[in-house]
């Protein structure tokens, strides 16, 4: 019995169990999904993070990974996808593109300069493309920003 | 090879106006009366070249030119084939004011995306295209960008295309300072802009 019985906080075990099953969302906007399916391919495999779990729908997706330049045409749509996702949801961020406009920054007339300006942004990956490593880094950040977080505290708790 | 293919589209299609132009470097070329489009493709065809490869067009401030990629596969030669527009007034979205083309979906049928694509980035209303609209922008979309007057817009629905507070004034002060340094702003090619709201740009241009 004794063996059996695991003693720790509420908060600790949901944030546990929900940063180590992040479900993306099965979505590349342009090279930087390139990197993103090695970075889910087997050399890189993010599924050692539980985090290989590509869903097709938004519905059943914890993360969105923002990989590519964000059009103005696209921006619409990206922002439609992440109002499907339930919470609790996160974004990262990936490429200069996502993150700042990138090589488009001043000319791109149709680039929208960065994802943050239509959904809130958790964890901002640089490069051009990021390596997998990159982005496998990206994820661990948002693992332990995750690990921080204090749900039952923030949700139902008033005076906190 | 030019010049006999545009003599021979000069004494089949009345009024075709075929002139090549051998260059020395680069393609050479056969620019037709503009009106006139729809005929020469027909004869092109029917002489060999059968396969269209792309339709794209360029600004030239003055004029816009669109140019046909023809190619013959049997006997392994290709053709780019020009024709010359009036600009038109390409503000806005109105289909109208944009200079008038004969399509040529009636013979290509590759030609439809084509066209589509030409009409979306350079504003040239081809007539007969069986669903002329927009094919990269979105519908609702204001001006030609691939035109030299294309103004960028503030807003494309609620959202700034240009927000101030992403424009990296770091990377201008180093373009400013590059050209301090070397003393010549023509060796620089820095179009950012100006933290004090000048257009680096245009700067340039009046160094000149």
């Amino acid at each position: 019995m004794q063996d059996s019985v695991v003693m720790m906080k509420v908060d600790d075990f949901l944030n546990w169990g929900r940063k180590n099953s992040l479900w993306p969302m099965t979505f590349g906007l342009a090279c930087c999904a390139i990197e993103m399916m090695a970075t889910g391919a087997s050399k890189y495999d993010l599924e050692r993070f539980g985090c290989g779990a590509f869903m097709a729908t938004p519905r059943r997706a914890d993360l969105m990974i923002v990989a590519g330049t964000v059009t103005l045409k696209m921006a619409t749509r990206i922002k439609t996808l992440f109002e499907q996702m339930p919470e609790p949801r996160y974004v990262i961020s990936m490429g200069s593109c996502a993150n700042k406009g990138g090589p488009y920054w001043q000319h791109g007339y149709h680039v929208l300069k960065g994802v943050d300006e239509v959904v809130p942004v958790d964890v901002y990956v640089p490069g051009c493309p990021p390596r997998p490593e990159a982005l496998i880094e990206g994820i661990m950040t948002l693992q332990k920003k995750i690990a921080n977080e204090r749900i039952l505290r923030d949700k139902w708790v008033k005076h906190a | 090879m030019h010049n006999e293919i545009a003599n021979s589209l000069n004494s089949k299609v009345s009024g075709a106006n075929a002139q090549a132009h051998i260059a020395t470097v680069g393609d050479s070329s056969i620019t037709v009366e503009a009106s006139k489009i729809l005929d020469v493709c027909k004869v092109l065809k029917t002489e060999g070249f059968n396969v269209l490869q792309v339709i794209t067009g360029t600004d030239y401030s003055d004029r816009l030119e669109v140019t046909y990629s023809l190619c013959d596969f049997i006997a392994n030669r290709d053709l780019l084939l020009k024709v010359k527009l009036a600009r038109g007034n390409g503000a806005g979205n109105n289909k109208d004011t944009l200079p008038k083309l004969d399509s040529v979906t009636s013979l290509w049928r590759s030609a439809h995306f084509l066209e589509r694509e030409t009409y979306d980035m350079l504003g040239v209303n081809f007539i007969g295209n069986p669903d002329l609209r927009r094919i990269l922008c979105p519908d609702d979309w204001q001006g030609y960008p691939l035109r030299k007057d294309y103004v960028v817009q503030e807003k494309y629905l609620d959202m700034v295309v240009n927000p101030a507070h992403k424009i990296n004034t770091a990377d201008h002060m180093f373009g400013k300072k590059l050209k301090e340094e070397l003393g010549d702003p023509k060796k620089v090619s820095v179009s950012w802009k100006d933290s004090s709201g000048g257009d680096a740009e245009e700067d340039a241009k009046d160094g000149e």
